[in-house]
């Protein structure tokens, strides 16, 4: 509304800035021959003052002031001559007149409802970073943390925040900065070293370069127990082509993990894909990436079950087609003691047995796993 | 206020629609009313620009992504003063900015121009009206920098790396002012041919106009000179690149018609040729905006490449000049030529002058077009360099400089050769010893160097001999002398200061191309180099971070006599994420009026970095040789002559005037 | 002389002086002009050693070897052919390897391509005009190649 007030104000200025001077008085002015004979008076005066200080002999004066006495001379032939009538055409000088006066809201409100983008209001950045949180979307909230941060650099709990937001975002140079700012200025710690990591390997799309490789070293110092950590130097292992050592070290964690850690699935995941690439061809189902599992860990509850649940059954399906999986199953049967599925978890492990046979070696392989996760073959 | 900038650029363009077609009408019928409109007209006109470009300036200070234009070429970490200058750091808002220079001019004659014949000054204001129209359409139909985004982002795509610098914020306005300012020279030379006449006054408006227009265009070509130089991070100032050419052309026509329009005040004479001069000037500063914005050339100033641009500036161009020569052609030969001369005077050597800036213009203008010409024939594609322009340009500079002391000293209408050398005597005597002291004391100086400062001192020398005379030197009493040379009329400071002006710039040029000096090694920290007897140890590489870019920065200590460390220089390898792109910042230390010039290259494995060195003696004179001709023409403009004033008030003046009044 | 003759001369000279001006230009295009050429183009026009062009092409991969100081040697290529080229000075920022480049110089007797200068200036995608237009009329770079 404020919009349409100011353009009908501009445009009514425009206009009487067209209509003032048409309907102002006609004062007569002088010819143009009278502005030359002033030019002419000025030039004799200046002429006067440099022979007078001696910038010109006098000779030279006499024969420039015989040569402008000439000019004023002519200029009167020409200005006895060029006398017209002011009075013609008086007709067309209305109509250019109306015509003008119209142009001027006729053309800028044509165009402008053509081009213009009236009902968009102005947005400085500072002003939609000022509005309530709850109307901002991710990006705003994204934008209003870096402002902060560019105000205040030296906040590290800031950029501790923002870090994982960025990885998330799939902006991995920016979480690279600010993992690297969060561990200068908060200190060092193995979650900080695991999301830079990360980060490098996003930035280099997924590989696990020599740096990220560090930054994954220095939070295993740290924590030892850093899933993480652990997890990306398999892959490491696993992007050079030692398979066997990718797939050891995998199968560790999965000792060492907690039961309701959300890398469980990714490790599940990663194995079937290292460890038996028969299977990993062979099986539509696709496991959950880096991001994946970093978004499961900000899940809700709910929402991880599900995912992790949906991956489960996904190994399940596989291993009905694909029974000769050892690894396979032992993994199946585990998911499903994590989940607190005892019942399936005992079935599995019943189906195990009988795909290798009661006798035979896996078979007695899959009775001590089960055992060492609490759990008895058929009761 | 987004919004209010685009409706006040779309109102300014209705009434330049007005100021083109209402006092055109009001000249042609001598109706008062009618012409009365262009004043206001014009001055509203540019009132809106104002606003809408203020407007523009406030949505990229304030970040708005909603707009287009800021959204591609701003970011919201740059320093608020980049922020600002990227408003023309771009095609569209570059665009918004000539137009805004070009109703501030029209504006300044609507508002100072009450001493003008009613129809000259309402011509006048009509042809700097259609030049309003004719890019107020072509912004709003190609190079709209209002254009909307809904939804908005919430982070912009980051200014040139190349462009966030102070550069920006003085190179483009000043050459705007240049340029356009011709505009104003233009628009006289077009009214006086729909006249039929050249009034008295019009040589007296046009002579300031030059003026104004060239002191900016000096300006904006030294400052860009400059910025190249200490940004690309070559150590060259100037490159003969078709974009530089497109400025400098302007700027030899310019300063032809700085020089005729002096002889058309003085003596009534070339009065056609100086209004033709004045129509190709404007003709070249327009060809130069259309080389440089069409994309016809890449190079930092082509922002964006879009054809419909090209192919609209294109047409513009050819209305313009097609257009003002066709009139020139059909009403050339009912104006009055003017008074005669001999060939040896004051207007001989403003001739000649002429002749040879010119023939100068028409090279470069050559040079710059052949390769398009050629390509768009054959599709061959050649370079035309450097060694082009030193074949042809230099040859022809060469005798207007030895000649330039000569003009001044020459008398109107039929001078005295011989007298003049006589005076210069002592300027060519410093010019001679310069060149011995240069030739035989100098190591390593070549020919070319010992001819280039002699000229260099002959032009300094001969400048300050031209006031020496004028005061009276050595034939009258010292008091006299004083007093005589301080009632100089300003603008003989004006032609002496710009003349020393390009002296001193000559003087930089072959000290710094003869005697310069250049190193390219490699260097671990705590390594020294020695170059020109200035030693500089290269202390070590720093990481660090600035607001929207990281860098490496390396440090450099320059060591003193005494072993220690007496200043530091620093240059640094620039990395901005948001466009992938690396700079390099050059560390300059100026020691006088010399300087000492760091580039840093790649890095090696080893921690060794290439690091590339200048010596640049008497470099800052090449720039600082342009602010003296700058100065010159703002003294010429202070001149009491230029200030013409109206009929009325003149004649109350005049009677008061005697022969002993000082201004 | 007469009046009539002293007019004659003194358009007689500015005449000579504009044809001389002409002749020079035209003479200096002729000589100081240098062409632009891809690495193909060389097998189909003798380029003699000394004879200052502009070479133009792709950097090519795994080509770049760092010697002695700040020398430098790699080949440009427009991918059928490919030429060894020396610099010696500081790179552009935008020079990387498989990315377009203008280098500036002369051929020595050996063969090798002795550049005074490396341009590589760039629209959005990293290309030269020249070398863009060059790759297309071979065939080898589409626009649609790039994003």
């Amino acid at each position: 509304m404020l919009f349409w007030v100011i353009a009908a104000i501009l445009t009514l200025g425009a206009s009487l800035a067209v209509l003032l001077p048409l309907a102002g008085s006609s004062k007569g002015t002088l010819s143009s021959g009278d502005h030359d004979l002033e030019v002419y008076r000025d030039q004799l005066s200046e002429l006067d003052r440099d022979a007078a200080r001696g910038l010109i002999q006098p000779a030279e004066a006499a024969e420039a002031r015989a040569e402008i006495a000439r000019r004023i001379l002519r200029l009167h032939d020409v200005d006895t001559a060029g006398k017209t009538s002011a009075r013609q055409g008086s007709v067309i000088a209305r109509m250019v007149a109306t015509a003008a006066v119209l142009a001027v809201p006729l053309v800028s409100w044509g165009l402008y409802s053509q081009i213009g983008s009236p009902d968009l209001p102005s947005l400085p950045l500072s002003e939609r970073l000022a509005k309530n949180p709850a109307d901002s979307s991710v990006d705003e909230l994204v934008a209003r943390a870096e402002a902060h941060l560019t105000a205040n650099p030296s906040d590290g709990r800031g950029w501790d925040v923002l870090a994982p937001v960025y990885l998330r975002m799939q902006r991995f140079s920016d979480a690279v900065a600010a993992y690297r700012n969060a561990i200068r200025l908060g200190g060092d710690s193995a979650v900080r070293r695991a999301g830079l990591g990360e980060a490098i390997a996003g930035a280099a799309g997924g590989i696990v370069s020599a740096d990220a490789q560090d930054a994954f070293e220095a939070a295993l110092k740290l924590d030892p127990a850093n899933a993480k950590a652990s997890f990306y130097l398999a892959m490491a292992l696993a992007q050079e082509g030692r398979n066997k050592e990718a797939a050891k070290a995998w199968r560790a964690m999965l000792g060492t993990l907690p039961p309701d850690s959300p890398w469980r699935g990714a490790v599940d995941q990663a194995l079937a894909k290292s460890g038996n690439p028969e299977i990993a061809s062979g099986a539509a189902a696709k496991g959950p990436d880096a991001v994946d599992v970093d978004a499961a860990s900000s899940m809700s509850p709910q929402d991880r079950e599900a995912m992790i649940n949906t991956m489960v059954a996904s190994l399940d399906q596989k291993l009905r087609q694909n029974p000769r999986d050892p690894e396979g199953w032992m993994r199946l049967v585990r998911s499903y003691v994590v989940l607190g599925k005892a019942d399936q978890a005992r079935e599995a492990l019943n189906r195990a047995i009988a795909v290798f046979g009661a006798g035979s070696d896996e078979a007695k392989k899959f009775t001590a796993f089960a055992a060492s996760l609490g759990l008895m073959a058929t009761e | 206020m987004v919004e209010t900038g685009h409706f006040a650029l779309v109102l300014a363009f209705a009434l330049s629609l007005v100021q083109t077609i209402v006092p055109l009408f009001g000249a042609r019928l001598n109706n008062q009313r009618l012409m009365a409109v262009g004043g206001p007209v014009a001055i509203t006109g540019f009132a809106l620009t104002a606003l809408s470009f203020a407007a523009l300036a406030s949505a990229y200070a304030n970040s708005d992504f909603s707009v287009a234009s800021v959204w591609e070429n701003s970011h919201s970490l740059q320093p608020l003063i980049y922020k600002i200058t990227g408003t023309w750091g771009n095609h569209e808002g570059s665009m918004l900015l000539w137009v805004l220079i070009l109703t501030f001019f029209g504006a300044l004659v609507a508002a100072f121009g009450s001493n003008l014949p009613a129809t000259l000054r309402a011509n006048v204001l009509a042809v700097q009206g259609v030049i309003g129209a004719a890019f107020f359409l072509f912004i709003l139909a190609t190079s709209n920098p209002f254009v909307r985004l809904n939804p908005a982002p919430i982070e912009g795509r980051d200014l040139n790396p190349i462009l966030q610098d102070l550069g920006l914020a003085i190179h483009p306005p000043l050459l705007y002012l240049g340029y356009v300012g011709f505009s104003i020279c233009f628009s006289f030379s077009v009214a006086a041919l729909i006249e039929g006449r050249i009034d008295a006054s019009w040589a007296r408006w046009v002579r300031p106009w030059t003026l104004v227009a060239w002191m900016f265009l000096t300006g904006g070509i030294a400052m860009g000179s400059y910025w190249a130089y200490y940004e690309l991070g070559w150590g060259g100032f100037w490159f003969w690149d078709p974009v530089e050419n497109a400025s400098f052309m302007p700027w030899l026509a310019g300063t032809a018609l700085l020089h005729s329009a002096i002889v058309m005040e003085k003596r009534s004479a070339l009065k056609i040729w100086t209004l033709l001069l004045a129509i190709l000037t404007f003709s070249l500063s327009l060809l130069g905006t259309f080389l440089v914005r069409s994309g016809v050339l890449t190079s930092v100033h082509a922002f964006a490449t879009d054809p419909t641009r090209g192919v609209f500036i294109l047409c513009i161009l050819t209305l313009f000049i097609g257009g003002s020569l066709a009139l020139f052609a059909l009403r050339a030969s009912r104006l009055t030529a003017g008074g005669l001369f001999h060939p040896i005077s004051r207007e001989g050597a403003l001739v000649l002058n002429n002749l040879f800036l010119t023939t100068a213009t028409a090279t470069v203008l050559v040079g710059t077009l052949y390769p398009l010409a050629l390509e768009a024939l054959t599709g061959g594609k050649i370079s035309v360099g450097a060694p082009f322009f030193d074949l042809t340009f230099g040859p022809l500079m060469l005798p207007l400089l030895v000649l330039v002391p000569f003009g001044p000293l020459l008398a109107w209408k039929r001078g005295d050769v011989f007298a003049a050398s006589q005076r210069l005597m002592a300027a060519f005597a410093s010019a001679l010893a310069a060149m011995l002291v240069t030739g035989l004391f100098i190591d390593g100086a070549s020919v070319f160097a010992a001819l280039g400062i002699g000229l260099a001192v002959w032009l300094v020398a001969g400048a300050l001999t031209d006031l020496a005379v004028k005061s009276g030197a050595g034939s009258v009493a010292p008091a006299v002398m004083f007093r005589r040379f301080a009632g100089l009329p300003r603008s003989v400071f004006g032609t002496a200061l710009a003349h020393f002006g390009l002296g001193l710039t000559l003087l930089g040029i072959v000290a710094t191309l003869s005697f310069g000096t250049e190193k390219i090694l490699t260097m671990r920290a705590g390594e020294t180099v020695e170059l020109s007897g200035h030693t500089l140890r290269f202390v070590g590489l720093y990481p660090a971070q600035g607001p929207n870019y990281s860098e490496d920065r390396g440090r450099f200590e320059l060591i003193g006599v005494s072993g220690s460390p007496v200043g530091e220089i620093s240059s640094a390898k620039r990395f901005y994420p948001v466009r992938q792109t690396t700079t390099t910042e050059s560390g300059i230390k100026t020691l006088g009026l010399s300087q000492l010039y760091v580039s840093l290259g790649d890095e090696g494995k080893d921690g060794s970095v290439v690091v590339r060195l200048w010596w640049k003696p008497l470099v800052t004179l090449i720039w600082g040789g342009g602010l003296v001709m700058m100065a010159g023409a703002a003294m010429s403009l202070m001149d009491r002559r230029l200030r013409v004033g109206t009929p009325s008030r003149r004649r109350k003046q005049a009677s008061v005037v005697t022969p002993a009044g000082l201004p | 002389m007469t009046r009539k003759q002293k007019r004659l001369s003194v358009i007689a000279g500015g005449l000579a002086f504009l044809g001389a001006a002409t002749g020079l230009t035209f003479y200096a295009l002729g000589q100081k002009a240098s062409y632009f050429y891809m690495p193909a183009d060389l097998t189909t026009t003798s380029v003699q050693p000394g004879q200052r062009i502009r070479l133009g092409g792709l950097v090519e991969k795994g080509t770049i070897q760092r010697g002695q100081g700040a020398t430098v040697a790699f080949s440009v290529t427009d991918t059928h052919k490919s030429v060894k080229v020396t610099y010696t000075g500081i790179l552009p920022d935008l020079f990387r390897e498989q990315q377009g480049v203008i280098t500036e110089g002369t051929f020595g007797p050996d063969g090798v391509f002795v550049a005074d200068s490396v341009l590589a200036k760039h629209d959005e995608r990293y290309m030269p005009k020249e070398v863009a237009d060059g790759l297309k009329a071979k065939g080898v770079w589409q626009e649609s190649k790039s994003e």
